[in-house]
């Protein structure tokens, strides 16, 4: 009996909750309805956007035909999980992206630190050059590395005069080190702007302290700072490592290394169209982050850095 | 600990000056006070002092040696900063024996002063608790320790106290009092509570626009104030004007027997404790504005002259606006200005 009485009690619960937060009367049931109407139309707009497309995407991945979803088959993820290009396309995607990440944020920290600590000249202009590859697209920071490091580019014709190697041979634009280049340019800027938030709370007299006593400026870093904008470090690591898995425009035209998403644009190919398969990989994809983030968020303050 | 002399110190921010010209000795194991309004330079001195500013003009030296531009974690000195500044990643203890694990005294040497140190100024229970958890008195007592612990040249405290309750400030000028006085530090305590530097400093340096006004004891500052600055800066005075001649001082509604250097037109400071109550004096004022303070009735009054003054009654009386008290002055609590 205690059952039913429980679920009972529940749905009144539920019904009371959904007919205060509809005609209010307390303050406490004011700002209820005030969240509400906040958040609903990003959750009905991430309900069509998201949740609704990743259902669809679960389904495709077991159809036995995948173009009109029909039908129930296991191959795609059999193809997945035997077919060794795809462990490696998912340890290329890790280790080249978890790399770029590692070099952004240390450049980010580098870059915030000087922004956020010095009385820079020109600190408008600083800040807009740092930050406008954000809204550069894939593409065009391909065709930069390759303005700069492609056989014509400008860097490689330049150390082809200095050392009389010839610019053929230098050219790296579409070799790893170009691609790689270009995902960096992509992500220091999400680390910087991430990283200049949590460096505005950094104690300067803590690191004042530390000096007076003793501390140079890099003993001051290492041991008052850092561990200040350890949670910044690791919401910008989260950040720029999700960032850097979804960048798809430069390695379509570079297309130097092998990773997830020049993958999955393979998949949906004329000629080896496998939608169940790019449909199973962009489930692991989507699965991979939001564990990533969950880890990850374990080692952020979220009082002091959101992400 | 050192002799610390800053020579003709002048720091320019562009445009604006916030030292200008300033000489001033400290003195082996002595507390002086810093006190001034906001804006006077008390901070940027001290700041210089400690090697975070470089000053535009004069020198920095300890002992007698330049250390203008030797940088901060060369210079061997102490830093207690307002908002305590303590390093809230690590433990109480960490905190205090940080400044010698950065000269690299062996970790057991460390513990143990740091232990002594924490002792001393009665925390060490706290030892292994994080600064966030404590108030802001203990925190601050581990702010102090931390600075001690490196046995500094010089200590410089930034308005230690600001934003501690008047209890546990009182309670904690005496205690930081004592023990600077029982180490024979020399210390620099930059205030904007003229009570707490009096309560506190050996000697006082009262600054305004970058300048120093006067430095003396407390008492001096007090009872012999350079200028109308420092009487109205410190304590509370009363201006008036007399005429001096033959050890007389007229102020037109009363005379003061008191010397003035030269004789003519001069300014005589007067605190409110110097004007006495009487049946019949030789001044009435009128009560403008009564404040009951607990210990005392602070009045303000209009002499005859149109002059307000600040007059300290006795509590237990009643005043009302518009009533007329007749005072006379005590001689020997005026000074003449020079």
């Amino acid at each position: 009996m205690s059952v039913p009485e429980s679920t009972a009690a529940s749905v009144r619960r539920v019904r009371t909750f959904v007919s205060t937060t509809a005609r209010p009367t307390t303050e406490r049931e004011r700002e209820r309805r005030r969240i509400a109407i906040m958040c609903l139309p990003f959750f009905a707009l991430a309900t069509v956007a998201g949740f609704v497309p990743l259902a669809m995407l679960v389904r495709m991945s077991v159809a036995a035909d995948a173009v009109w979803i029909e039908g129930w088959s296991l191959d795609a993820w059999r193809t997945l999980l035997t077919e060794p290009t795809y462990r490696r396309v998912a340890w290329n995607t890790v280790w080249f992206v978890g790399l770029a990440t590692i070099v952004s944020v240390v450049l980010g920290v580098a870059v915030a630190h000087a922004l956020e600590r010095y009385d820079l000249p020109f600190e408008r202009a600083v800040v807009a050059a740092v930050s406008f590859p954000i809204a550069l697209p894939g593409i065009i920071v391909a065709i930069l590395v390759i303005a700069m490091l492609g056989r014509q580019g400008l860097v490689t014709n330049a150390i082809a005069a200095v050392t009389g190697t010839s610019a053929i041979d230098l050219a790296s634009a579409t070799a790893i080190t170009g691609l790689f280049l270009g995902y960096v340019y992509s992500l220091v800027p999400r680390a910087t702007m991430v990283l200049r938030g949590t460096y505005a709370e950094v104690n300067t007299q803590a690191e004042e302290a530390a000096r007076s006593l003793g501390a140079s400026r890099w003993e001051t870093f290492y041991h008052v700072t850092l561990p200040e904008i350890r949670p910044g470090i690791a919401a910008a690591t989260i950040l720029t490592f999700r960032s850097g898995l979804a960048i798809f425009g430069t390695v379509l035209l570079l297309q130097s290394h092998h990773v997830v998403t020049l993958q999955i644009q393979r998949e949906i190919s004329v000629g080896t169209y496998r939608p169940d398969v790019a449909a199973a990989i962009g489930l692991v994809y989507v699965v991979f982050i939001v564990a990533f983030t969950f880890v990850g968020l374990r080692f952020v303050r979220t009082d002091t850095v959101a992400i | 600990m050192s002799e610390v002399t800053l020579e003709s110190l002048t720091k320019r921010y562009g445009d604006e000056l916030a030292v200008d010209g300033i000489d001033l000795t400290i003195r082996d194991g002595e507390i002086l006070g810093i006190v001034g309004p906001s804006g006077c330079g008390k901070t940027t001195t001290l700041r210089t002092i400690a090697g975070f500013e470089t000053p535009t003009h004069g020198r920095v030296r300890f002992d007698g040696v330049d250390v203008t531009h030797v940088p901060p974690e060369e210079r061997h000195v102490g830093l207690v900063f307002q908002s305590y500044a303590l390093f809230d990643t690590m433990t109480v203890r960490e905190n205090v024996a940080f400044g010698l694990k950065m000269r690299d005294v062996p970790r057991r040497e460390r513990r143990e002063r740091a232990g002594a140190l924490l002792e001393m100024l009665d925390i060490s229970a706290l030892a292994d608790r994080r600064p966030t958890t404590l108030s802001g008195g203990q925190q601050q007592r581990v702010g102090l320790a931390r600075a001690l612990a490196i046995e500094p040249h010089v200590l410089l405290l930034d308005e230690p106290m600001t934003g501690l309750d008047a209890a546990l400030k009182t309670r904690l000028r005496t205690a930081i009092r004592d023990l600077l006085s029982d180490l024979g530090v020399t210390a620099i305590y930059v205030t904007h509570d003229q009570e707490e530097a009096m309560a506190m400093c050996d000697r006082i340096a009262v600054l305004n626009a970058g300048t120093v006004e006067q430095v003396g004891t407390p008492s001096a500052i007090y009872r012999r104030p350079a200028n109308a600055f420092v009487a109205n800066f410190i304590g509370n005075s009363t201006l008036l004007t007399g005429v001096a001649a033959d050890g007389r001082v007229d102020l037109g509604f009363a005379e003061l027997e008191v010397a003035a250097a030269t004789d003519g037109t001069v300014t005589v400071a007067v605190r409110p404790e110097a004007f006495e109550f009487e049946r019949e004096g030789p001044i009435n004022a009128e009560v403008t504005s009564a404040t009951y303070l607990g210990d005392r009735t602070q009045l303000t009054a209009t002499l005859p002259d149109e002059t307000t003054v600040a007059l300290h009654a006795d509590a237990a009386e009643t005043y009302r606006t518009g009533e007329t008290v007749s005072l006379s002055i005590d001689d020997t609590s005026v000074h003449v200005l020079e």
